[in-house]
């Protein structure tokens, strides 16, 4: 529907992506990098998923139970790989902490370590964007539109759009919450962030029956809604708590 | 546990911490490579005729909504129709051929160089620049200017492109020029270089990426490789080769001059001067070592400026990575032509492969930067990167698509 258009499908996935990467990640090199790796990361593990899944598609039937074995398995390997990831990523805070003592400079602060996070949820945020959402939007950018059969009154290419942003925001924001429930061992931040990417994907199925993608988009957003807001009283408390430990020195 | 109560607040300390400048070097070669990558794929799909007989994925995820894909059928697509034996056969002796006179040529370079033609080989480069800039410069301004209907006139057109490529070839060659203008037109000579390459048939295409990448990892890590020889001759004379090179420095100037000096590795004089790593005053020969000041900016690759070896590839077809006078990193000309036409050809097919490609190829920078620092001596760039980026290629072609289509035609996402 125009390049108009198709600017503003872009814009609505990834409008919030990029006022975050502007704002925040741009500045630090560092961060930029650790976005483009952890894309790297979650491309590599949706390969992996592809992969598995090869010999079973298409999937030609329209019932519920084949899309809900591929949700379920997707989500438990993506939630399996976050651990490795977190693994990872303690390696490098390791090594940034040494090269910090060499270089005679502070070692990572509490907020180098959720800005760390963030670089690394955002960059699973915008891989998803990019490959569910992006990639598909080239015919968007012509004269026409598209609309699903099971979703008549909305453009798949909205459709698309408002749920990448949705997800965008869960990746990015569950990451920092998975960290910091990883670092502190708190079992509550640990379960949250599985659970909630998998009631995101569950809604998603709710999309397959006819005339569903009216709820369903908005219960994403609301869950979108629900983890920004968990990590943001995450880290409030986290920050106001480390405001304390250090004052009272 | 908790980061213990050592950590300040880094807003009400003042300080800043290594993660603000951490990484600076690398975002610096890797903005340039993206910006070429970008424009080529730009270039690409505004250009390219929609006709194309290899599938894209917004066909095959129209026909898959509307109709079930049959497994063959979506061989067929992937395989594309007109793939024969003898065209497979063809890009491959096309491949062959433009390796034996790169090779060729090269050794001609290493014996120029040994016999002092300097000047010589930098009138050359001078004329192929010119010739890059303005034939296939103004060759795809009128492919441009006849697809969006610019209005221009012929006189207008000549002396802009006539100003340009003039201002291009100074702004290459001349020591003196501003930095930024220097990276931006090596940027556009390499983004005019790599779309003229796609043009090419895909098969060959294909060939030639994985032929220049295994040509690039011989000739520079082989002893009789003839890079290897020319940056060995290089740096016994502590002379510079005239060559197309990416510095990546930053753009505000610098005391020193930006003079390319040879620096042995091994033999090496520990001499603490009071010199700061930025005033390259490398006109004395000397193998000194300058002493690595306290400089809040260490760079990620923490090499001590002049001492790495800095590999400084040939003529147009530039390979190889090093590490510059001033600590910067220095990526040749020809590493950008070649992941901007992989990008390029990725791009014709459709832009998931052009994101995948685009993530393989940073992975691979990654890595042969990695190794930079680790063996501190010249390495190719291409062979990692264009390997992981057919990888990914190929691997985003086979089973990435399908799986992902089938997802979102459902409107099924996580």
């Amino acid at each position: 529907m125009t390049v108009a258009a198709g600017v503003g499908y872009v814009l609505i996935a990834l409008g919030p992506a990029l006022s975050l990467f502007a704002s925040v990640i741009a500045k630090k090199p560092f961060l930029i990098l650790t976005l483009l790796s952890s894309t790297l990361f979650w491309l590599i593990s949706l390969i992996i998923l592809a992969g598995a899944w090869r010999a079973f598609l298409p999937v030609k039937s329209t019932e519920l139970w084949p899309y809900s074995i591929l949700i379920l398995t997707s989500v438990g390997f993506q939630e399996g790989i976050r651990i490795g990831f977190w693994r990872l990523f303690k390696k490098m805070e390791d090594m940034l902490n040494a090269f910090a003592d060499r270089v005679s400079k502070p070692r990572l602060f509490l907020t180098d370590k959720m800005l760390l996070a963030l670089a690394g949820g955002l960059g699973h945020g915008l891989a998803h964007a990019v490959f569910f959402c992006l990639s598909l939007l080239t015919p968007a950018f012509g004269p026409a539109t598209f609309y699903v059969d099971k979703c008549p009154s909305i453009p798949f290419f909205l459709i698309s759009a408002i749920i990448a942003l949705g997800f965008v925001i869960i990746h990015t924001f569950s990451m920092v919450i998975a960290f910091n429930g990883y670092t502190e061992g708190k079992r509550k931040d640990q379960i949250f962030v599985p659970f909630a990417h998998l009631i995101a994907a569950l809604i998603t199925l709710i999309n397959l029956v006819p005339g569903g993608c009216n709820i369903g988009l908005p219960l994403l957003c609301i869950m979108a809604g629900t983890t920004l807001y968990y990590s943001w009283q995450l880290v409030w408390r986290r920050l106001t708590e480390h405001q304390t430990t250090r004052s009272s020195d | 546990m908790d980061d213990g109560s050592t950590d300040s607040d880094p807003v009400t300390a003042g300080e800043s911490s290594i993660l603000d400048t951490l990484g600076e070097d690398v975002i610096r070669i890797v903005s340039p490579v993206s910006l070429c990558m970008l424009l080529v794929v730009l270039l690409v799909s505004s250009l390219s005729s929609t006709n194309d007989l290899s599938s894209s994925v917004s066909s095959l995820f129209l026909s898959s909504t509307t109709t079930p894909t049959s497994f063959s059928s979506l061989n067929l697509l992937l395989l594309g129709s007109d793939s024969t034996w003898e065209e497979i056969k063809s890009a491959l002796v096309t491949a062959l051929s433009f390796v034996v006179v790169v090779t060729l040529l090269t050794f001609l370079l290493v014996l120029l160089f040994y016999f002092r033609c300097t000047n010589f080989l930098r009138i050359y480069m001078g004329i192929s620049s010119l010739f890059v800039l303005s034939f296939l410069g103004g060759f795809i301004f009128l492919l441009l200017i006849s697809h969006f209907k610019i209005p221009i006139d012929p006189f207008t057109f000549a002396i802009l492109l006539f100003n340009l490529s003039v201002v291009g070839v100074f702004a290459v060659f001349m020591p003196k020029f501003p930095i930024s203008m220097n990276q931006g037109y090596l940027v556009a000579i390499g983004v005019l270089t790599a779309y003229w390459f796609t043009m090419l048939p895909e098969w060959t295409t294909w060939a030639l990426l994985i032929a220049m990448s295994l040509y690039d990892l011989a000739a520079v890590l082989l002893p009789i490789g003839p890079l290897r020889l020319l940056v060995e001759l290089a740096m016994s004379r502590n002379e510079e080769i005239p060559a197309l090179v990416y510095e990546a420095r930053p753009v505000d100037p610098q005391p020193g001059d930006r003079v390319r000096v040879w620096r042995e590795r091994t033999d090496v004089r520990i001499e603490a001067t009071e010199n700061s790593t930025n005033s390259a005053n490398v006109q004395t020969v000397q193998e000194t070592r300058l002493a690595v000041s306290e400089e809040i900016t260490a760079p990620l690759i923490e090499a001590f400026p002049q001492t790495g070896d800095r590999h400084l590839g040939t003529e147009e077809v530039e390979d190889g990575i090093g590490l510059g006078s001033s600590g910067a990193i220095k990526l040749g000309l020809g590493d950008f032509i070649f992941y901007s036409v992989l990008v390029g050809r990725a791009a014709m097919y459709d832009y998931m492969t052009v994101y995948a490609c685009y993530l393989a190829i940073m992975a691979g920078l990654g890595v042969t930067l990695l190794l930079l620092a680790v063996y501190r001596k010249a390495l190719p760039a291409l062979p990692v990167s264009i390997m992981l980026g057919v990888v990914f290629y190929l691997l985003t072609r086979v089973l990435l698509e399908v799986f992902v289509v089938q997802c979102s035609s459902n409107l099924l996402m996580f």
